[in-house]
């Protein structure tokens, strides 16, 4: 009953902090001036009429809170209105520019996280050893080493210098690896994933790593291992159920930091997803863009945090509701 | 007050002496002995010293000036380096070492700037939420829950583009260094959030503890309790948070000018990398230097963030 009351509260919050952003959003982008004028200020010699023509095609002849309500409707029945650059539905463009977005950051998740664990753990298993220092001191390494920097490291090496891999792009533009479409794709996906997953890598081991470091401390642990429990089931199944429950609420916020970033990873590898649509719109200025794209990204943050925290009580029964 | 002096007259003179001999040491000799004996934060130490002489000596130490262009006529545009050119020439024939020496301030004033910002405001928000409590308090940490969950760096990028469109043709446009401001100013006004938080759990942690009760019991002031008692105490934690978000703060400006929305007219490493992306592979160096100088100050602040959370928390974490 508690735990209902608490998902029903942690829903309602998120709802309350995606009206919040929406307002953010919609006021910021409308408070420093007409996106049609900011863009007629950049492009001169257009008419006063065809200005006038493209406010009322866009709806910016009325004033700002019925813009925002008609907005907020719109984005209830997932319309996002209409792009300024490409005249398509924003709805569709974020759809098919977020399926790439999808497609590099779900695997650069799933291979840090097995890399954590086994890593992690192999290093708390042997805690003070060198093997132990060199993860550490490579992790930390790694999480100062910024995630663009990497990726242009990257290309020099295996795009520009061995020459085995594409630098830009998901798909090549003239003939697909080995003519199959997928190949290509694959082909194409191997350093922006090989560059996420090093950024994820770092803070997952680290995080992995301290938290088996204090659960093979633990009663249960030693309890196991007396009861002549091989070592390894002892740690991979008993200790790792414990220790993975921090990373996985550390997940909700990896999502947000990598959507968060995803404007200069994919800009590195000019990879068409959603954060290089939001780079391109901000420098056109295409505000049906602007506006959806950072709502998308806002949503999956709030949704990706809630669920955490959700999955957080869920799991762990050491947490008791008040 | 005079009943504060009779206690102390009540203690045996001899006895005072002794206390005041074997006086303990305070959080900060204690935090700073420690840190000399952490390896990761006399490291991080020594690279931010580095980063700050080089910030200092640049006019000195620069071969050239960042807004020479005159080696376009002899080695040349996208030159490799060479003795005259330690580091090669860029895009425009500016001289690589030179701009990246000049960088160096300007990731300074961005991370120091934005922190202080950050740091402010985190600090009187949460001080105010741990130390009031109650309504304040519940309303106070649902809009930091707000701020930690907007994606900053998204929007950021969009109000630095938007503002530069309209500044067109106006007056503000002749300011120096609005673009770089503007950047500062947001990126401390989104990261104060996360000092908050630190900032309200050790006001909890430390307003119900007997020295603040001792103190209150002889009459301190709120403001004596505040500022003599609990910040202090506070201070070690979030001086952590500080460091790191330095490193946090250049790492974004240096992103935002990666993406193209810094400020044309400074020196800054995410600019450097902006112009010279594109020639990546004809003048790979003029990318790598900048690159690696954000990579060693970001490291650098992390490295020294850490050795201070070891030396003044030594109990958390390893």
């Amino acid at each position: 009953m508690r735990l209902t009351i608490y998902i029903v509260r942690r829903l309602l919050f998120a709802l309350l902090l995606m009206s919040g952003v929406s307002l953010i959003i919609f006021f910021l982008v409308n408070a420093v001036g007409d996106p049609i004028e900011l863009m007629m200020a950049e492009t001169p010699g257009v008419s006063a009429q065809t200005i006038e023509r493209m406010k009322a095609y866009y709806g910016l002849d009325q004033d700002a809170l019925t813009r925002y309500l008609i907005w907020l409707g719109k984005l209830l029945h997932l319309d996002f209105g209409t792009s300024i650059v490409y005249n398509q539905p924003v709805g569709s463009l974020i759809a098919t520019w977020g399926w790439q977005t999808f497609k590099i950051q779900v695997p650069a998740i799933l291979i840090a996280l097995v890399i954590a664990i086994f890593v992690g753990t192999t290093a708390a298993r042997r805690q003070h050893s060198r093997t132990d220092f060199s993860v550490m001191s490579g992790a930390l390494l790694g999480q100062s080493l910024p995630a663009f920097f990497l990726g242009i490291l990257l290309i020099l090496i295996f795009s520009y210098t061995f020459d085995i891999l594409p630098s830009y792009g998901a798909y090549s533009t003239r003939g697909y690896l080995w003519g199959s479409v997928i190949a290509d794709g694959l082909w194409h996906m191997v350093l922006p994933v090989a560059m996420l997953t090093f950024f994820n890598t770092a803070t997952l081991t680290l995080l992995m790593r301290s938290n088996m470091v204090d659960v093979l401390k633990l009663d249960f642990i030693s309890a196991a291992r007396a009861s002549g429990i091989p070592e390894r089931r002892v740690v991979y199944r008993h200790a790792l159920r414990v220790a993975f429950i921090p990373v996985l609420t550390y997940l909700g916020l990896l999502v947000g930091l990598m959507l968060g970033t995803a404007p200069v990873t994919e800009s590195v590898f000019t990879w068409p997803g959603l954060g290089y649509l939001y780079v391109t719109a901000i420098h056109q200025l295409d505000y049906p863009i602007i506006m959806g794209a950072s709502m998308v990204i806002a949503t999956m943050l709030i949704v990706a945090t809630t669920l955490t925290d959700i999955a957080y009580v869920l799991i762990d029964p050491r947490i008791r509701l008040e | 007050m005079s009943d504060s002096r009779s206690v102390n007259a009540a203690v045996p003179f001899a006895e005072t002496a002794v206390i005041a001999r074997h006086k303990p040491k305070g959080i900060w000799r204690q935090g700073c002995e420690r840190f000399l004996h952490s390896r990761t934060g006399m490291l991080g130490l020594a690279l931010v010293a580095l980063i700050v002489a080089v910030a200092i000596l640049g006019p000195f130490i620069a071969p050239f000036d960042p807004q020479d262009q005159s080696a376009m006529l002899d080695p040349g545009a996208k030159a490799p380096p060479s003795w005259i050119h330690p580091l090669g020439t860029d895009r425009m024939a500016y001289d690589v070492a030179s701009r990246v020496i000049y960088g160096a301030p300007t990731a300074l004033i961005v991370g120091l700037g934005a922190m202080s910002i950050a740091a402010f405001l985190g600090i009187v928000v949460g001080g105010i939420a741990g130390y009031r409590g109650g309504l304040a308090d519940e309303i106070i940490m649902r809009a930091t829950d707000f701020f930690l969950v907007i994606p900053v760096f998204v929007v950021i990028l969009a109000v630095v583009r938007l503002l530069s469109g309209m500044v067109v043709n106006t007056p503000l446009e002749s300011i120096p260094y609005l673009n770089l401001g503007t950047i500062i100013v947001l990126i401390g006004i989104f990261g104060w959030a996360p000092i908050a938080r630190m900032t309200r759990a050790e006001f909890l942690r430390l307003k119900n503890q007997e020295f603040i009760e001792a103190a209150r019991c002889i009459g301190a002031t709120t403001g004596d309790i505040l500022f003599r008692h609990i910040l202090p105490n506070a201070l070690p934690s979030l001086i952590v948070m500080v460091a790191l978000g330095i490193g946090g703060a250049i790492l974004s400006e240096a992103m935002i000018g990666f993406l193209g929305f810094g400020d044309p007219k400074a020196v800054s490493w995410g600019q450097l990398l902006f112009f010279n992306y594109e020639s990546l592979k004809v003048a790979p160096w003029a990318s790598l230097a900048p690159g690696a100088a954000i990579f060693v100050t970001v490291l650098g602040f992390n490295l020294l963030a850490d050795g201070l959370s070891d030396a003044f928390n030594p109990r958390s974490g390893k």
